[in-house]
């Protein structure tokens, strides 16, 4: 397992610095400057505000300079927040983001399993097509539709949840929606197709012949050993999380990262939109790299293949 | 706004008259003092801005939200009111040289910080140096052009120290200029211009403006919860503020809504008593007796490039250019495709920035020949095209428009080629719609053949526009040239401060020169329509520079 792990970890790091060189030269090709005013701007300026920010360095220069210092955890000051480090605008504001992904994760997820479940026990009855309706519209409609769709009917007309902003749990609670749409859709076709599945196989048969009850059946083996598949869609789940956030931060005012993203590409913003792409593709090796190590306790044949090769 | 066009159709007219009607009300805003009679007991407004708060230093902002908050919160020299006009801030008393290059300002004694220390003289200096030097980085030095040796302090050829701008005692400015600034008081209460208390900012040094307690206050609110990265912060009564007698409001609630929708929802929820609209919204709510259309300082305008090796000659000739303007509908244009608050270009200078200082008439009117270079004629269009051809030597003429990507600036390039291929038909345009900032580099390298341009008014004085066309201007991307204008202006530029009439006047004359010669063809002038809860009262907005001023703002019960 160790052996397993420092492995995992090699790679997390070696997709970080991939990812992060990628980034750094992509974000050079783009046109234009961070300079806010410079149609107004005389060349000697520019010049002169370049060699302020370190700009006006070889690009390389500029890659190993930045990679030194972001080692250390210096991500450098933006520049569109004059003078504000770029390391403590992520961190004031990642807190609302991350809350609001788990709480999306953890609601759309267990939903998600009650209801694909419903829908194997109760195959072929008018509850399993409600269900896989659920699951087509969860998957089909953009989070950012049911967004506003959710603002305008239950936050304005009906009044029953803040409209926008940030401050106490009834803030998150049209957010949240949104955004666990589409891993509850995701995870209830997932769980009842592997349900189904195992609903038909032979310990299940015989579980039922031992003469144990049906709700005892579906919890003990039935749900259980349909969970375990789960775990592998809980990556994909995370990545749909994240980029949904950006919008959905936008909708509903939440000062969170994934709006400061979008700001900081649009105003070529380089040490933010650098900063930001780090800790995105941290967050998502993590979670990678935990539904691995989950995957490998859980089902032992993993942890097993691994070692033998 | 005037209604020049003469075919102008019954539908057209009645949505002028309403964009009349929401204009002119934004004006209905009193300045406060007047009518104190009927305020309601809770004195708070909640108001929005679209993006975050950038900065709070005077030296380094560039965007209006950060302009906005520090001309709330802090005072230059002096304070600009209704039309821009100067009143009394810092300064009590100001005197200038017979040559109208030395001002000198006697400060307000008493006036304070909000650490307590009083506002002097040096901290105008120690501000206006620290803006200027390179080290600093900002980027609106440019601003302070004209005072003695700015030019080449921003440069980093002279030493910081030799800005034209000195303390003489405690309550005395001196200023020095290299030539004479007719808007000179203008620029006084403009953000870059503010003062700064040295001991404070070298106390704070890097944090300092970075967040709401790395900031002094002079102005008639205080920021409060402000941490440089959140999205909701106030604007507090300042009991520091040496007229704060004449502010009313308690406190005005900021908050961050990106989104326009979620912005009309919580206005019309109550929770917002202001949101700022975009796009299709504004079409929807135009009709909604809370809308207000304030129009903006910055104009939209088709810019020919003469120097193009393919199409440069044709747009040389006056006749072509003319007569892509006369086959341009602009009202409807501004009414039907762009849908969002804007207005037609009622020249090169934009509407509600500056006015006669006799009369008091409008730029925008005294410059008005019949609507020469911004009305639309078909048979006009059509035969100017047909001399301006065979004038040139062409049967046809192909070339490629330029824009943002932005949809307004899409819509409006495509509604540009539609029409003109509809009434020319020997021309034919392409588009080419581009990111905001390869446009940008493209425009100022000459690598185009047509483009639309935004250009964004800084103080309220048509010289801000009308400069750009001038010889030789690096904003002058299409490189047209007219030796009148050019003498207009430079006659204009050279005014000294009493001559303020007849500079007046050599604009006019510039800018009829220039829509006479069609040397650009304006299209429209951008707006920004706001939804506004009719108590709340006292709002100043102006179309250039800094839009809002807070100062005599109040909820009426």
């Amino acid at each position: 397992m160790a052996r397993y792990l420092g492995k995992r970890i090699f790679y997390l790091v070696l997709t970080l610095f991939i990812v992060t060189t990628l980034t750094f030269f992509l974000m050079k090709l783009m046109p234009g400057t961070p300079l806010t005013n410079q149609e107004k701007l005389s060349p000697s300026q520019i010049h002169l505000i370049y060699k302020q920010y370190g700009l006006d360095k070889p690009v390389w220069l500029q890659y190993i300079e930045y990679l030194i210092n972001a080692t250390h955890g210096d991500f450098g000051t933006s520049f569109q927040f004059s003078d504000q480090p770029v390391s403590y605008l992520i961190s004031s504001r990642i807190g609302a983001s991350i809350q609001l992904g788990v709480q999306a994760m953890v609601l759309g997820v267990i939903v998600g399993i009650v209801i694909g479940a419903f829908g194997a026990v109760k195959r072929n009855t008018w509850m399993d097509s409600a269900t896989t309706i659920i699951s087509i519209l969860g998957i089909s409609i953009p989070s950012f539709v049911l967004a506003v769709v959710l603002q305008y009917f239950i936050g304005l007309k009906l009044g029953w949840f803040p409209i926008a902003d940030w401050g106490g749990f009834s803030y998150t609670v049209l957010p949240t929606l949104a955004l666990a749409m589409a891993p509850l859709a995701e995870s209830a076709r997932f769980v009842r197709t592997e349900m189904v599945d195992v609903l038909s196989s032979d310990y299940i048969e015989l579980a039922r012949a031992k003469g144990m009850s049906k709700t005892g059946v579906i919890y003990h083996h039935a749900l259980r050993n349909s969970l375990i598949p789960l775990v592998t869609i809980i990556g994909p789940v995370a990545v749909n999380i994240m980029t949904g956030s950006m919008v959905i931060e936008n909708i509903f005012s939440i000062p969170g990262i994934g709006n400061q993203f979008v700001q900081s590409v649009l105003t070529n913003d380089y040490p933010t939109i650098m900063g930001l792409t780090i800790v995105y593709c941290f967050m998502l090796t993590v979670v990678l790299l935990l539904t691995d190590i989950v995957y490998g306790i859980i089902d032992p044949r993993i942890r097993i293949t691994e070692n033998r090769g | 706004m005037k209604i020049k066009q003469i075919g102008a159709t019954v539908v057209v007219a009645a949505a002028s008259v309403l964009l009349l009607a929401a204009c002119g009300s934004t004006k209905d805003s009193d300045s406060g003092s007047s009518s104190k009679g009927n305020l309601a007991t809770n004195q708070t407004v909640n108001w929005m801005e679209s993006s975050q708060l950038p900065s709070m230093d005077s030296s380094k902002a560039t965007d209006q939200i950060s302009f906005n908050m520090m001309n709330n919160t802090n005072e230059g020299l002096y304070r600009l009111g209704k039309d821009n006009k100067v009143e009394a801030g810092m300064a009590t008393k100001t005197t200038t040289s017979k040559d109208g290059k030395t001002w000198t300002f006697t400060l307000r004694k008493g006036a304070k910080w909000s650490n307590g220390a009083e506002v002097t003289a040096n901290d105008f200096v120690y501000g206006w140096r620290r803006t200027v030097n390179p080290k600093t980085a900002g980027q609106y030095s440019y601003i302070y052009s004209g005072i003695k040796n700015a030019d080449a302090i921003v440069d980093g050829k002279k030493a910081v120290n030799s800005l034209g701008v000195k303390a003489d005692g405690k309550y005395k400015l001196v200023v020095t200029l290299e030539k004479n600034i007719p808007y000179f008081k203008l620029l006084m209460g403009f953000v870059p211009f503010f003062p700064q208390n040295q001991q404070f900012v070298e106390k704070e040094g890097k944090t300092y403006g970075t967040k709401a307690s790395a900031v002094l206050y002079n102005g008639p609110y205080t920021l409060k919860g402000w941490t440089g990265t959140n999205d909701s912060w106030s604007l507090v009564k300042n009991n520091k503020y040496w007229d704060k007698k004449n502010v009313t409001l308690k406190k005005l609630n900021d908050q961050v809504v990106a989104d326009s929708n979620t912005a009309l929802n919580q206005f019309q929820s109550g929770k917002l008593d202001a949101a700022t609209l975009t796009g299709q919204q504004v079409k929807n709510m135009l009709s909604n007796k809370s809308m207000k259309v304030r129009p903006m300082a910055r104009l939209a305008y088709l810019e020919f490039n003469q120097k193009d090796k393919k199409v440069g000659k044709a747009f040389q000739n006056k006749k072509i250019r003319q007569a892509i303007s006369y086959a341009l509908q602009r009202k409807q244009m501004v009414k039907n495709v762009l849908a969002d608050g804007s207005i037609a270009a009622p020249g090169f200078v934009t509407k509600d920035l500056a006015k006669n200082p006799k009369t008091g008439a409008d730029f925008t009117k005294d410059a008005d020949s019949d609507g020469v270079g911004i009305s639309y004629d078909k048979a006009k269009a059509q035969k100017l095209m047909k001399e301006g051809l065979k004038e040139v030597g062409l049967k046809k003429l192909t070339f490629t428009l330029m824009a943002d990507n932005t949809p307004q600036e899409k819509n409006a390039a495509e509604y540009i080629q539609s029409q003109i291929q509809k009434v020319l038909p020997q021309v034919k345009v392409e588009n080419l719609n581009l990111p905001y900032k390869t446009r940008l580099q493209r425009s100022a390298a000459g690598n185009f053949q047509a483009v639309i341009t935004l250009w964004g008014a800084d103080y309220s004085d048509p010289s801000t526009d009308l400069n750009i066309m001038t010889k030789d201007n690096p904003q002058n991307n299409g490189s047209w040239t007219n030796k009148a204008f050019n003498n207009y202006m430079d006659k204009a530029n050279d005014a000294s401060a009493d001559q303020t009439q007849q500079r007046w006047d050599n604009m006019v004359k510039a800018e009829k020169e220039l829509m006479k010669d069609q040397g650009v063809v304006p299209l429209f002038q951008t707006s920004q329509p706001q939804m506004m809860n009719s108590k709340v009262k006292g709002i100043i907005y102006n179309t250039a520079g800094t839009p809002f001023n807070f100062k005599n703002m109040y909820v009426a019960k």
